[in-house]
């Protein structure tokens, strides 16, 4: 069985190591590794960035630096205080993919097949590894190893110092799910409706299980069960081992909303517009509530709130799902909130940053 | 004459297209007069026979199946059913491959224009969208030759398009954003100063003018703020050409004679050899982009059609249909007491619009040729799964 108790956030604050990034947004929480920091609401912009064109994934701050990737396939470095660009990098293709960082590395993927390393303090290309489609998830980083998968159907295995190849695993459809990279274990979910959980030295395939349509979701993996939602409307916890079905709840459309898990508390919204609050354990509703029309971005858990990017940005209470704030920014619903140091960091669909405080 | 076609306010053709088919527009009173269209289509470009209204002008299929749709979840499996169905009955063949292969050959490039607008609640079903992906691959165009498209990436990405189809076939979306003119042919235009707008031109999209070969329409089965209903044409004219919201003030709209006059331009006119309105869901009030599940019903029914004038006139009555039974005002109201400002009270109160509508854009269609609005004349029939 993986151990997973080191990758869930901690009132302790951030991880230090940046070397293992094995989840989307890093931790279960997606927190992109800021810990879980109270968020208040904001009351004031304290700076706005225009990146030039949409950004549909989620900016990453680390060390000072705001990283966001726009969808013309440019990736600004953006410091934090002043919201002036510290460099960008022009990708060529389009970009759809949430970055990760490892040690100096910044890692993301781009429409034109390509997985690209960069150097994160200076923007320079260290290193590109090729694949056959496009790749819209997010690369993670797992002892030396960068996973990703790609709309080429296979699932990759590259070595994080040189690109290398390691290995590449062929599923049955589209990849567009991050990848939970445990110690031993991969768990993905793929076009074809199946979640998967690859050997992660091998590529082989050790379980899947099936679902009703493709998958967009991207895994959490909370002690023994891998949580992810499906197309079918269901979302599912899954035994990490063996792929059995533990519980499921239904929602009222899609889920392309890639859940977060802190403590016994799962998170995840749907296209019905609900964001959900379950057991994890159990699967038990303890909440639900309309933040907008259609939510397809993953919520981030914070310290005793839950903020999630839908038309709008909203924090709800995760005892109660009550909206405790919101605010009428950033309607990018691909986007994800980052939330450090009293400061919120949200990104648009029209390509504006904005940092409020 | 050179390949420039101009149509004025004052000449035969949009007065005829204003006076004669939808009479209500001079009912509004301060309605602002048509201005000058110019359309510019592709230098050189050789009609194609299978162009609108195609091979089987005034036909129109419908299937029907009530279990093809359930609790929001499409069946594949029906849904494959009805469309071989549809098919074989619209060409009189014996297998759907070979009614395909009257639209499709092995060497074509071929886009299959979805309708996402309205994703999550009501958009082309991504299992639809397999069922013509497989269909055109039976005939021998290889995946890497597919494309599904629209103009808004990021309508397609709340779809889901990009993780639900088949590996192989390109999901193009044309513009990222709304201000977004790269995937744009500047040959291929139409030009009008509608509302002393500073941009006056809409472009053909460069997929349309250099890529593909074939079209394959998919549009939804919906009504329309201001254009009355958005059916077959309007997904190829306003998802085809860019900078189409101008032509909205409220409460008027130019949608009529806009939508049908962008069909004309070739090659537009020429690729688009097939119409399948996905009518599992059918949006009565609210469209297009209501996510409020009152005003959607889920009928169950598939319309395949050449003709997209006889698709969308099919349509209009069934949209027509239903309101009145849902004590609706209908389409071609144009009672300035049921316009509101406030998009809240549109989405939830089926009495009340933006604008208002026209629903005549699909008869001044017909008489640019593009195919039959006379329901009498319309081959329409109905069939069970």
């Amino acid at each position: 069985m993986p151990s997973q108790p080191e990758l869930m956030t901690t009132d302790t604050g951030k991880p230090k190591a940046l070397a293992d990034w094995p989840t989307l947004l890093k931790d279960n929480a997606r927190t992109g590794g800021q810990g879980q920091h109270p968020a208040r609401s904001p009351e004031r912009a304290v700076w706005q960035y225009r990146a030039g064109s949409s950004v549909r994934s989620a900016p990453i701050l680390e060390d000072g630096v705001l990283y966001v990737a726009s969808v013309k396939g440019v990736l600004h470095a953006i410091d934090a205080a002043t919201g002036t660009s510290k460099w960008r990098f022009q990708a060529a293709g389009q970009v759809h993919s949430t970055p990760s960082l490892s040690e100096n590395q910044i890692l993301f993927g781009c429409d034109n097949g390509n997985v690209y390393a960069l150097d994160r303090h200076a923007g320079s290309k260290l290193w590109e590894a090729r694949t056959e489609g496009e790749v819209w998830a997010s690369p993670v980083v797992r002892r030396g190893v960068v996973f990703f998968g790609s709309a080429d159907t296979r699932v990759h295995a590259v070595d994080a110092a040189s690109g290398r190849t390691l290995w590449a695993q062929e599923l049955g459809g589209r990849i567009y799910s991050t990848i939970y990279a445990a110690d031993q274990q991969l768990y993905l979910g793929c076009g074809d409706g199946k979640v998967y959980s690859l050997d992660s030295s091998s590529g082989k395939t050790l379980w899947s299980t099936p679902t009703g349509n493709g998958i967009d979701s991207s895994p959490a993996v909370a002690g023994d069960l891998v949580l992810i939602g499906s197309e079918d409307f269901w979302f599912y916890a899954m035994n990490t081992t063996t792929g059995e079905v533990r519980w499921k709840y239904e929602t009222g459309l899609g889920i392309s909303s890639s859940p977060a898990v802190s403590g016994d508390l799962t998170v995840v919204g749907s296209k019905d517009g609900l964001l959900y609050g379950l057991e994890t354990q159990t699967g038990r509703l303890r909440w639900k509530t309309t933040v907008g029309e259609v939510v397809t971005a993953p919520p981030v858990i914070g310290n005793g709130v839950v903020c999630i990017q839908a038309g709008g940005t909203f924090a709800l209470d995760t005892a109660t799902g009550n909206v405790v704030w919101s605010a009428a920014l950033a309607g990018a619903v691909q986007s994800v909130p980052v939330l450090a140091e009293g400061t919120a960091y949200l990104a648009s669909l029209s390509g504006e940053v904005y940092a409020l405080r | 004459m050179d390949r420039r076609t101009f149509v004025k306010a004052g000449c035969i053709g949009s007065a005829s297209l204003l006076m004669g088919l939808d009479p209500m527009l001079r009912a509004d009173g301060d309605a602002p007069a048509t201005p000058p269209i110019e359309l510019r289509g592709l230098p050189d470009y050789k009609p194609s026979p299978l162009g609108m209204p195609g091979l089987f002008p005034g036909r129109v299929i419908e299937v029907r199946d009530p279990n093809s749709i359930v609790r929001n979840r499409v069946s594949q499996s029906i849904v494959r059913q009805m469309l071989e169905h549809a098919m074989r009955e619209l060409t009189g063949e014996e297998s759907a491959q070979a009614a395909w292969a009257e639209f499709v050959q092995p060497n074509d490039i071929v886009g299959i224009k979805i309708n996402p607008s309205g994703a999550p609640a009501c958009c082309s079903s991504p299992e639809i969208v397999r069922e013509i992906i497989a269909s055109v691959q039976s005939v021998g165009v290889p995946a890497r030759n597919i494309l599904v498209y629209d103009r808004y990436s990021y309508e397609m990405d709340i779809g889901s398009y990009q993780a639900l189809l088949p590996p192989g076939v390109r999901i193009v979306g044309i513009q990222d954003a709304f201000v977004d003119s790269a995937g744009y042919d500047t040959n291929v235009y139409c030009t009008a100063n509608f509302f002393g707008e500073w941009e006056t031109r809409s472009y053909m999209a460069s997929i349309v003018a250099q890529v593909v070969t074939k079209i394959i329409n998919l549009p939804t089965m919906k009504d329309h703020s201001a254009s009355g209903v958005t059916g077959a044409l309007k997904n190829l004219a306003y998802g085809t050409f860019n900078n189409v919201a101008r032509t909205h003030r409220a409460p008027h709209s130019f949608t009529n004679p806009l939508i049908g006059l962008m069909c004309t331009v070739e090659p537009l006119r020429s690729k688009a050899v097939l119409h399948i309105m996905d009518g599992l869901r059918q949006v009565w009030h609210g469209g297009p982009l209501t996510q409020v599940q009152d005003f959607i019903d889920q009928t169950g029914l598939l319309l395949v059609a050449t003709d997209p004038v006889a698709l969308d006139t099919v349509e209009l009555e069934a949209i027509e249909k239903k309101r009145r039974e849902r004590g609706a005002p209908s389409l071609w109201q144009h009672d300035p007491s049921s316009i509101t400002a406030d998009n809240n009270v549109f989405f939830h109160d089926a009495a009340k619009n933006l604008f208002f509508r026209q629903p005549g854009h699909v008869a001044a269609a017909g008489k640019l040729g593009l195919g039959v609005a006379d329901l009498k004349q319309i081959d329409h029939r109905a069939l069970s799964a």
